[in-house]
């Protein structure tokens, strides 16, 4: 028999990806803490780590109070950091 | 992105919304949360290699793919191999589903416009149109006396306030409960009498029902997959009862909230299963105060510490030992408000931290004395009468970070 399909998705756009770096040398890593339990934890440890081993700039943080709800702060992180890092979890 | 191995179906989802699904993720073994810190931060070595890729090289973008269109497709005839057919095609809710065939989604539909657009809804970004909700309507077994309420819910849901994606993809067990306040509650036979959140109503099921496939089908809320609820619950099958504004003391829902009480509305809320509270001794709302506080007010509660707007159903017995008292809606709600709190010294020192962090508003000048109040002000506190005999009520708490929305039933 000919039934009618129940899904009805969005329209895919394709967006684009900020262009990445050749290198993280001399740039500033932004870390976005989402609030879920440990997620700034390891999120700084990455950065951390990224910092010492590409000779980066520095790295600054960022967090939005809570996972539930959009980040209101993503123009701020842009003009303060180069590369982010943020996270999606438990 | 960094995520754990357990979310990156919602990782990639998340994404894929954003028109992003070439966005690098990089996972480490779950958990991450109820972890010593040093526990989680050593994770980090292990993905150093593959976060540096992810932000030094370009990754390529899949090819756009066009917006979805009403397809018909091929299903088997017998009924029994059409429900192997269409738990596989992800089509149903694992309970038998009817076959959405042109004639009956046809029938559902009436003289509606098919390609008119309800809403759009998260997690996938789905486009509800009157079409794609009479398809799952017909999925649900509704008739086309249902579909108003449904596409009222559908539309309701995707109120900004309600917080869809969130609803459709947290661990917390919520769905959307759907509140009928009016006379379609009666012409439709909603139940808001004995077992009204139980089994034997048709429509109760079906609405509930039709609302649930549209948000898995349409908004690509998948078990286990986009929808990461760690136990889920039964209401995620159907979750619909009507007010029962005949034995109600006060004025209902819909008329609290604006609406003329000819009017039909729905009224969804992002709540967990209801909690019972029983109390047959009380003959005074002071004194069956104790037992409905009581069942709010505990540590597990997402409201006590997101706040939001929580629902407690009281039983018809119950709110008019409330009222005999000389009780209003509105005293209810604010004894309510004042009785259902946590002490403070009731939470781990764990969860104390985390909450300073989360949520410093709340809790940074809290002490260990400190009464945590189920809601921010009496007046979220929600109210209904629904059940039929009996000294039974429940407490709905909801999801938190959620309000519930009201809209009218356009017949």
């Amino acid at each position: 028999m000919k039934l009618w399909s129940p899904f009805s998705g969005g329209q895919a756009k394709i967006g684009r990806l900020a262009p990445r770096k050749p290198s993280l040398a001399g740039l500033t890593i932004g870390v976005l803490d989402n609030s879920k339990p440990n997620a700034g934890a390891l999120l700084h440890r990455v950065a951390e780590l990224l910092a010492a081993r590409t000779g980066a700039a520095g790295v600054r943080g960022w967090s939005k109070p809570s996972a539930a709800r959009p980040a209101e702060i993503l123009d701020d992180i842009a003009k303060g950091a180069d590369v982010v890092l943020t996270g999606s979890a438990d | 992105m960094l995520g754990t191995d357990a979310f990156l179906s919602l990782a990639r989802a998340t994404s894929a919304k954003h028109g992003l699904p070439h966005m690098p993720v990089a996972l480490v073994p779950h958990p991450l949360g109820g972890i010593p810190t040093d526990t989680a931060r050593a994770k980090a070595d292990a993905i150093l290699d593959e976060v540096l890729r992810g932000l030094t090289s370009d990754p390529t973008p899949p090819a756009t793919t066009a917006a979805a269109r009403p397809t018909l497709v091929e299903a088997p005839e017998d009924l029994d191999a059409f429900q192997l057919w269409a738990m596989e095609q992800e089509w149903s809710d694992g309970l038998p589903v009817l076959p959405p065939t042109e004639a009956r989604v046809a029938k559902i539909l009436g003289r509606r416009a098919g390609e008119e657009l309800a809403s759009t809804l998260m997690p996938l970004d789905g486009r509800a149109t009157l079409h794609a909700i009479a398809v799952n309507a017909a999925l649900a077994g509704a008739g086309p006396e249902h579909l108003p309420v449904i596409i009222a819910a559908v539309r309701a849901v995707a109120t900004p306030q309600f917080n869809l994606n969130a609803i459709q993809c947290t661990t917390h067990p919520c769905s959307p409960l759907v509140i009928v306040n009016g006379p379609i509650a009666a012409r439709l036979g909603v139940a808001g009498g004995p077992n009204a959140l139980g089994n034997g109503h048709r429509a109760n099921a079906v609405i509930g029902r039709a609302l649930r496939l549209v948000l898995q089908n349409v908004g690509g809320a998948r078990p286990g997959r986009e929808d990461r609820a760690t136990l889920g619950h039964p209401g995620k099958f159907t979750y619909c009862l009507a007010e029962n504004e005949a034995q109600s003391p006060w004025e209902p829902l819909h008329v609290e909230r604006g609406f003329a009480r000819e009017d039909s509305t729905v009224t969804v809320c992002g709540s967990e299963p209801p909690h019972n509270v029983n109390d047959h001794g009380s003959t005074t709302g002071e004194t069956l105060m104790a037992a409905l506080a009581g069942t709010a007010a505990t540590t597990g509660s997402n409201n006590i510490y997101l706040a939001g707007d929580p629902l407690v159903i009281l039983g018809p017995e119950h709110a008019q030992t409330l009222a005999s008292s000389g009780w209003s809606k509105q005293d209810f709600q604010s004894r309510f408000w004042d009785a259902a709190r946590v002490p403070m010294a009731k939470f781990s020192a764990d969860n104390i931290a985390r909450f300073k962090l989360t949520h410093p508003e709340r809790f940074e000048n809290a002490g260990p004395d400190t009464l945590l109040p189920f809601a921010s002000k009496p007046e979220d506190v929600m109210v209904i009468v629904a059940g039929g005999p009996g000294k039974h009520s429940a407490i709905v708490p909801t999801f938190g970070a959620t309000r519930s929305v009201t809209e009218r039933i356009e017949a």
